[in-house]
């Protein structure tokens, strides 16, 4: 059984290890490749007319030159370049306008040309100095960090996305891994664009920009199949996806091939649409299958969707805005990538990581909304540039701390539940399961239901030591805590062999009446009521055993001293009346010690033995009996209830025996809507029931019926004799914990 | 010959009372032991010819039990009585079947309580000892979940969670004696050949049912269109299989315990 297990394991370890040694040797090759391109040793940034300023160089002949800008770039045979600092961008993947572009990549393969290492060159600085310096290769450590990070997390990406293939190799595990390779591709070409320096990066030529959007867009077609095919599979998928890929072809070949004019919008346009779609394909699955899955994804798709058209405006702006922030302008779509990526790595463990992920996308939202808020304002009011950082600061914090409990909530969804709330509930299911061992299973169902508040609730026969959830949060598994014992049910159904299997599960789909999915929390949480249920149950038991052990003892005593000494007593009497006195009394006295040793009868089970009880008893005086029970229900009798109509019903039928004479007596029993009818009637010399003398045992009678909480009547029956008619509410019998003793011997024995 | 008859009752006054129930019950001449306790009761078996009745040359035809006694209880001279050849009954003051039903499975032919009626004892005795035990509705109950838990446990043993057994300590405990039980069965053990624990006829279930919902013996004749003496024929058939069964368990245990 293991083995067959744990051999297709095997295989796929096996296949993912020579994956991630080629990821990272694509890395390695790449970083490798970078460090060789030539660079000038030295830092720059952005002045305000757009000209490159130096700020530090360790080359002797630049120290004198820094803050000097950059005007020109020469060197022997090359025509010399005049460098826009506007333009000295590795990638040209986030330029709107195609002019821009083009003059940025034209400028990238100019520098190329220009910075050959070994070959010295003369920069010449706007305020007419000049220097004269060598490029040498960069070499490893000016990558600079941001780079290694990248690089780390698209490796990440792209072994999540290889794994989710190995484990089951299927149509929407195979889009995700695209999706993951497309990202992952993504990520490298940004880590290559995030390498600071004046140098050339481009490894592409022209392509890049044309390269990074046909990724996007792939991925975004990718992601739309995804979405027609889960969690609802939904009608139109299969049109709709070849349109797509379609449409995706078309763009890729029109971007690759053809120079696709206005490509930047080209490319957004999709994206964007795709966001929405995305949101409202997952309304519709959730209308069709209320799964939690679709409604998380729906709300992280219109996050992802809002902050990409912040992303857009916010580049479509970038000629408008003072030169130094442009270079703040680059980190916004590297920021916006980073987002994207880390919902994209999560996406699958969203059950798991649920925690974790909603704060991270928390960070990167808050950050791109930040940057956004911050560029938008210089370019919209034209602040300067300590003004705009500081509002949209303060505008991002405010948005963020009014609106995190709220986006928290949207995100993931809240527990319906409090803490009070779900002690409440845990309490008063484990006096529930106590009382009702028969229901054990309904109530813990009822439990789990308040607590989680799932579309679907069941039990299923099967087995899990601890709870489990599965369909990634969909659904979640939970051990019964206390099974239900059908030992104390009674003999109803005992040989029925097609009794349906016992349920040993709870079920539970779609918490939150869909909204949410369960997370590793939930598991642990419902793990935990289980436990403490199981605490309560058992703690209530010993108190009850320690409790009925003592009312044990009591009874035994009673029995063995009372008894004993009342049937010496009943072998010595003088007469038969004392005799049956006596009798009667033992009688009352064994009715009270069986009524302290147990703690509930089936009402089923007391009519039997009253039944049997009456009919013995009315055997020697020659009287017949017509007896019959009907129950609706199936109760439990309290002690108190028990002994009660046990003692009434004697005493009832002690009245025949002694005074009426009667030669038939009827009995009937109902109990419906929760309340036991019972007639006793006789065909015996009763007379008028008002005439009566007290002290018939009449009184003991009435009172035990008004203990019950019933009523009674007497009236003459017809032809004659006399009839009984009692009315006990037996409904929803609160079990006291402490059973009240009954009142002993408060009928004196006609 | 006289028959021989043995009261065992700590109560003078009671086994006065039973004495007399005794000689009333039957024409034959009566010879009544009387005895106080259990050793005094197991003196006068051992004198009449000892626990097995084998050698005895004239061994007690009747023996009435009472169940609480100063040193210990009836039931263990009940066990010791086993293949005793003499009819026994349990006089109690106990008519609940925690108290009965481990007499009977202990091979008592039937049962008396000590406050009925004096004409009502005679009855009854006489007829325990024509081979029409009576059979109280509790009684029948707990027989039908005697029978049930044996004929269940072969048939569909699970395997329980260990942690929910902890937490069902109470209930499980019988079940788990039970799979105990059937786990040893299959076992042979050589003094026993008959182990195989029997189990109810349908028809010995439907009587023992009606029986716990207080009907009587003629009653269940007329329901289940019978014949009286059949009905009380499956009476006596659960009995007998209910003592048959008892020994086998006890005889697994011992065998388990390597007492045997």
């Amino acid at each position: 059984m293991s083995q067959s297990r744990v051999r297709p394991m095997g295989w796929r370890r096996l296949l993912l290890l020579p994956i991630a040694l080629l990821a990272s040797l694509v890395v390695v090759v790449l970083a490798r490749t970078l460090a060789q391109t030539p660079d000038l040793d030295a830092r720059w940034r952005l002045d305000s007319s757009g000209h490159l300023q130096l700020t530090a160089s360790d080359l002797p002949p630049l120290r004198a030159a820094v803050g000097s800008s950059l005007d020109v770039i020469v060197a022997p045979g090359v025509a010399p370049l005049y460098v826009d600092g506007r333009r000295i961008v590795n990638s040209t993947r986030w330029i709107a306008s195609d002019d821009e572009r083009q003059a940025a990549a034209r400028q990238q393969r100019e520098m190329a040309r220009l910075l050959e290492p070994g070959t010295p060159v003369l920069l010449g600085f706007t305020d007419r100095t000049s220097a004269r310096v060598t490029p040498h290769a960069r070499g490893y450590e000016t990558l600079g960090i941001t780079f290694w990070l990248l690089c780390g997390l698209g490796l990440a990406l792209e072994l999540v996305g290889a794994v989710v293939l190995l484990v089951r190799l299927d149509l929407r595990n195979l889009l995700y891994a695209v999706m993951a390779q497309c990202q992952a591709a993504q990520l490298l070409l940004a880590a290559v664009d995030a390498v600071p320096g004046i140098g050339s990066l481009s490894l592409l030529g022209g392509h890049e920009a044309s390269l990074r959007m046909a990724l996007d867009v792939v991925t975004c077609a990718a992601l739309l199949n995804t979405t027609l095919l889960y969690p609802t599979p939904l009608p139109p998928r299969r049109a709709l996806a070849w349109l797509t890929w379609a449409a995706t072809l078309a763009f890729s070949v029109a971007a690759l091939a053809f120079d696709l004019p206005q490509a930047w919008w080209w490319c957004e346009a999709p994206s964007l649409g795709t966001g929405l779609l995305v949101a409202g394909l997952l309304g519709w699955s959730y209308r069709i299958t209320p799964h939690p899955y679709a409604t998380v994804m729906r709300r992280l798709s219109i996050v992802t969707t809002g902050s990409l058209a912040l992303v857009t405006i916010v580049v479509a702006l970038n000629d408008r805005m003072p030169g130094e922030v442009q270079s703040l302008v680059s980190a916004v779509p590297v920021i916006w990538t980073v987002f994207f990526a880390s919902l994209l790595l999560m996406s699958p463990f969203l059950a798991r990581s649920q925690h974790m992920m909603r704060e991270f996308a928390m960070l990167a939202g808050v950050s791109t909304l930040a940057t956004s808020v911050d560029l938008l304002f210089v370019a919209v009011f034209s602040f300067n540039q300590f003004a705009s950082i500081t509002t949209s600061l303060f505008v991002a914090l405010g948005v963020y701390a009014a609106s995190r409990q709220w986006l928290l909530d949207q995100l993931i969804g809240t527990r319906a539940v409090t803490t009070e709330r779900l002690f409440e509930h845990l309490l008063r299911i484990a006096r529930k399961v106590e009382e009702q061992p028969a229901r054990a299973a309904d109530w813990q169902l009822e439990l789990f239901h308040a607590v989680f508040q799932p579309l679907v609730a069941r039990h299923e026969p099967g087995f899990t030591k601890t709870t489990r959830w599965y369909e990634g949060g969909a659904g979640l598994l939970v051990p019964l805590a206390v099974e239900q014992s059908f030992d104390s049910v009674g003999t109803t159904s005992q040989f029925d062999d097609g009794e349906p299997p016992e349920p040993r599960l709870i079920v539970l789909r779609f918490a939150e009446r869909g909204q949410r999915l369960f997370t590793a929390e939930d598991a642990r949480l419902a793990d935990r009521i289980v436990e403490q249920l199981r605490r309560a149950v058992a703690h209530d038991r010993a108190i009850e055993q320690g409790r009925s052990e003592e009312r044990g003892r009591i009874a035994q005593d009673l029995h063995d001293d009372i008894g004993a000494r009342l049937l010496t007593l009943m072998y010595k009497a003088p007469n038969p009346e004392m005799e049956d006195y006596v009798r009667h009394t033992l009688q009352d006295l064994k009715t009270l010690t069986r009524g302290l040793a147990a703690t509930t009868h089936l009402l089923s089970h007391a009519a039997g033995e009253w039944k049997a009880d009456i009919v013995q008893r009315l055997a020697p005086t020659g009287c017949t009996l017509e007896w019959s029970f009907t129950q609706d229900v199936e109760i439990q009798l309290n002690v108190v209830q028990w002994s009660g109509l046990t003692r009434i019903l004697r005493e009832l039928v002690s009245n025949i025996i002694a005074h009426a004479k009667a030669t038939h007596a009827t009995i009937h029993a109902d109990l419906r809507d929760g309340r036991l009818k019972l007639t006793v009637a006789d065909n015996g010399i009763g007379g008028t029931p008002k005439d009566w003398a007290t002290g018939l045992g009449l009184g003991g009678i009435r009172k035990r019926v008004r203990t019950l909480g019933g009523t009674i009547a007497w009236q003459q029956n017809t032809p004659d004799g006399v009839r009984c008619d009692v009315s006990v509410p037996l409904a929803s019998p609160a079990t006291p914990s402490i059973p009240a003793p009954p009142t002993w011997p408060g009928a004196g024995a006609g | 010959m006289a028959v021989k008859v043995l009261i065992l009752e700590d109560n003078p006054a009671a086994r006065e009372f039973l004495g007399r129930v005794v000689r009333e019950s039957f024409s034959d001449t009566i010879t009544i032991v009387e005895a106080g306790d259990l050793e005094s009761a197991r003196r006068a078996v051992r004198i009449a010819g000892g626990a097995q009745g084998y050698h005895g040359v004239d061994p007690f035809k009747l023996i009435l039990v009472d169940l609480e006694l100063p040193d210990g209880s009836g039931l263990e001279l009940l066990e010791e009585l086993r293949q005793y050849p003499a009819t026994k009954i349990v006089t109690t003051l106990y008519s609940d079947d925690e108290h009965l039903f481990p007499a009977l499975q202990c091979g008592a032919d039937g049962y008396l309580l000590k406050e009925d009626r004096f004409e009502l004892l005679v009855e009854e005795l006489q007829k325990i000892v024509r081979g029409e035990p009576p059979l109280s509705p509790a009684i029948a109950r707990r027989l039908l979940g005697h029978f049930r838990t044996h004929t269940r446990t072969g048939m569909n043993r699970r395997i329980t969670d260990e942690a929910n057994r902890d937490a069902l300590r109470t209930g499980t405990a019988t079940s788990t004696f039970t799979s105990a039980l059937a786990f040893a069965a299959p076992a042979p053990v050589e003094i026993e050949p008959t182990l195989d624990l029997p189990a109810l006829t349908p028809r010995e279930v439907e009587v023992l049912t009606f029986l716990s919902k207080g009907f009587t013996i003629k009653e269940i004749a007329a329901l289940m269109s019978i014949k009286w003496f059949t009905v009380n024929d499956h009476i006596k058939s659960i009995y007998r299989k209910l003592n048959v069964s008892s020994r086998a368990e006890a005889a697994v245990l011992a065998s388990k315990q390597g007492l045997v």
